[in-house]
């Protein structure tokens, strides 16, 4: 008898006689077969059961026959077990070791628009610091009037908001400027995530502390190893950039900067300084590493374009995609994601044949500037090789370019800022696969 | 009267606090509420200031004081940083070469982006090597290592040609790098595409020109412990301890072998070690150690693991080594 038939069995007969018995019996039966129901209930837990595939009517499922875990059982719940396998991955031969390197959102497996904060991409300079927020500061100073240190009880003070936006790192997709080269979706474009972002508007922050006239550029510092930095124009500072301390309803995770890091909504990624400890306002840009040395964008006449902040409009097919192969012919619900750091997303269009015939999806998700939206649309597959491409349009009216308009305009060299049409080739027996066309 | 541009900072910093004392400058900003309407926090002292303002900018602001010269870079180069780097600036096991690359910016080859032949302002070098160089002790250099340093890495560039060429608050921005002109600004959107709905292109015209090796991926997927999408295993992966606080604080050089540190797997490199026991093993990654190989730092720099996770992280390397 397996595990599973074994507990069955057990439940059934502890059922049975407890029916039989009255009165104090009965109550001093179902105490004592309580018990003994939670410590089977336990060994079955520890021996991982593996779940019943075909728990169909008539038939009644063990967990219907049986009482469940107690409230507290995880007093901060996780996903269930059995969706161990959404996690975020990395590719070993991008960065020669993992402490300054990056994993990716597994988006296959995501729904919606906001990402889950435990699989949201990692990107780490000097690996993941361990800060206690009690020992955290950030200090304003430079060009202001005020300089200040503020602690994490003295930030929180300040009036909140909750935005919701993306954050992608400019290097998403920046494997396939040569050709397709990665497989799966995730690799794809999982360099991205979107979450809702609470915390202080920057300008209430350089109010506080006030921004002398001749202050033009604020400079964001980590605390972390890498001290990373980024120059940020002061019309951005004062118009949407976020410090924020919470993402998704509580306090920033640690692999996402707690417990306070910079959001500059649309734009690259690196600009949103994790582990936030300093803003110093300036009149120029530092022409720092992260945005001198990385960051800038290599064109073929050996000419480079710094400071090059906005992610432009992208879109992708989450389902179908490598990991999530067509499983029969007939009515498919395809759907992807769409996003600007320009704005809103305004139309997104599908074409099955390879860029010949389009046709709009809708919007099923609700529509923010500067965040993941997600479209969707009906196709009727049979089983036909298909060429499965998303083409968004923002409300400035830029459209998606193509592979060919992007190199065109900027070689294969230039690392960063892939935003172009992805072609998922879909085979006859129904598996996906990554592919670049003419 | 002459002011180098890191007493110019110095002043503005002043300058900051003396109007913060006087309630002076608290004129309306660029637009809102009065400076300290909220009052929250404190004031940040020039002392405090000057502790975290370490950033330095192209025309030389923020340079500490101190000099340095490439003769006595090369000493420092070769102990703290030639293991990563390599001896010449060539990079070793991926991590990022200084030197070279020369006219590979266009063309039809790949770009070798060093100092050198991408860089565009000396400044750059002087503030990456004091904000998070070398990799494993950012922030453990005197200013007097990190002048030495960058110019050793000038000198190593032919940038400089005078070893004895002494960097300082004041030479140093007069160095210029050969690709500092061609730096540009943003000039997207550059792109152009249409909307069209039909008929958009010849269906014969369309030509597979790659395709990603499903192969790959898999074997990357297989590496990172997954089988498939599909199969639902619900036995979640087990991480001890001790691998934990290996992957985050130990195995960038138990991994690789660097600074000398003994390589996870290398049974051979670990028998006398292991021999010596686990008590001796324990006390040397807790409170440091001078091999003849190389420096074990005390907990391996990260002074905030506890004893029980260098233990556990000890036991698992032993573990992988046997």
């Amino acid at each position: 008898m397996n595990k599973q038939a074994e507990l069955d069995s057990l439940l059934q007969q502890v059922a049975v006689s407890g029916e039989n018995l009255k009165g104090a019996d009965r109550r001093d039966f179902l105490r004592k077969g309580l018990t003994f129901l939670g410590a089977a209930s336990a060994t079955a837990a520890a021996a991982h059961i593996p779940a019943v595939k075909a728990a169909l009517p008539p038939r009644e499922p063990a967990y219907g026959k049986a009482l469940g875990k107690p409230v507290l059982f995880a007093p901060y719940g996780s996903p269930s077990e059995y969706e161990s396998h959404v996690q975020r991955r990395t590719v070993e031969w991008l960065t020669p070791d993992r402490i300054s390197s990056i994993s990716f959102t597994p988006l296959a497996d995501l729904k919606g628009i906001i990402t889950p904060s435990g699989v949201m991409f990692e990107r780490y300079h000097a690996g993941l610091p361990d800060i206690k927020p009690q020992e955290h500061h950030l200090m304003i100073h430079g060009m202001v009037d005020r300089p200040i240190i503020l602690s994490m009880d003295d930030l929180m003070r300040f009036p909140s908001v909750s935005k919701i936006h993306f954050v992608e790192c400019p290097a998403n997709g920046g494997m396939e400027w040569r050709g397709a080269q990665m497989n799966r979706l995730q690799f794809s474009h999982g360099m991205i995530g979107c979450a809702e972002w609470t915390g202080v508007l920057l300008s209430t922050l350089l109010e506080e502390v006030g921004v002398k006239p001749e202050g033009k550029w604020v400079l964001a510092e980590g605390a972390d190893g890498s001290h990373m930095s980024r120059s940020i124009p002061l019309e951005k500072a004062l118009d949407d950039t976020l410090v924020v301390y919470a993402q998704n309803g509580e306090m920033l995770r640690p692999e996402q900067g707690y417990p306070v890091r910079l959001v500059n909504p649309g734009w690259e990624g690196n600009t949103s300084i994790k582990w936030l400890r300093r803003l110093e306002v300036g009149d120029q840009p530092w022409y720092h590493r992260e945005e001198t040395s990385k960051y800038t964008d290599l064109m073929p006449d050996g000419r480079s374009r710094e400071f090059t902040f906005v992610q432009e409009c992208n879109s992708v097919v989450t389902n179908p995609c490598p990991e999530k192969p067509m499983m029969k012919p007939g009515k498919v619900w395809v759907e992807g994601l769409a996003w600007s750091g320009r704005g809103k997303i305004k139309h997104v269009d599908v074409s099955f044949d390879g860029g010949v015939t389009w046709r709009e999806a809708k919007f099923t998700s609700e529509v923010f500037p500067r965040a993941l939206t997600r479209f969707g649309l009906e196709w009727n597959w049979q089983g036909q090789p298909a060429m499965i491409q998303s083409r968004a349009i923002d409300d400035t009216g830029f459209v998606q370019p193509t592979y060919g308009q992007l190199r065109a305009a900027r070689g294969e060299n230039s690392i960063y800022h892939k935003n172009a049409i992805h072609t998922w080739k879909v085979n006859a027996d129904g598996s996906v696969v990554n592919v670049q066309i003419s | 009267m002459f002011k180098s541009p890191n007493q110019v900072k110095t002043m503005w910093v002043r300058l900051g606090l003396l109007a913060a004392v006087l309630v002076l400058g608290a004129g309306v900003t660029q637009a809102g509420k009065d400076s300290g309407y909220y009052g929250y926090g404190q004031a940040a002292s020039p002392e405090q200031i000057a502790g975290w303002d370490i950033d330095v900018r192209p025309d030389g602001l923020g340079l500490p004081e101190g000099s340095g010269t490439a003769e006595e870079g090369e000493w420092i180069y070769e102990e703290k940083c030639a293991s990563c780097h390599g001896s010449f600036g060539e990079g070793v096991d991926g991590y990022p070469s200084l030197a070279g690359g020369e006219g590979t910016l266009s063309g039809d080859g790949r770009p070798h982006k060093t100092i050198g032949s991408y860089w565009n302002y000396t400044s750059t070098v002087f503030d990456y090597i004091n904000r998070a160089m070398p990799y494993t002790a950012p922030r453990s250099l005197e200013p007097d290592e990190v002048y030495s340093l960058t110019a050793y890495l000038l000198f190593m560039n032919y940038i400089i040609d005078d070893e004895t060429f002494e960097l300082n608050q004041d030479t140093l921005a007069t160095v210029r790098l050969p690709n500092e002109p061609n730096f540009i600004p943003d000039e997207r959107p550059d792109t152009a595409n249409t909307r069209c709905m039909s008929d958009c292109r010849d269906p014969a015209a369309i030509e597979i020109k790659s395709q990603a090796s499903p192969s790959l991926s898999e074997e990357l997927a297989a590496q990172q412990g997954e089988v498939s999408d599909t199969v639902v295993e619900s036995q979640p992966a087990v991480v001890t301890v001790g691998k934990s606080v290996y992957d985050r604080s130990c195995m960038l050089c138990h991994g690789s072998g660097l600074a000398g540190a003994p390589k996870v797997g290398d049974v051979d490199g670990w028998r006398a070690r292991i021999a010596a026991g686990s008590a001796t093993l324990y006390k040397h990654a807790i409170e440091g150690y001078q091999g003849e190989a190389g420096v074990m730092p005390a907990k391996g720099g990260f002074m905030n693991l506890s004893d029980d996770d260098v233990k556990a992280a000890v036991d698992y390397m032993v573990q992988e080594s046997q």
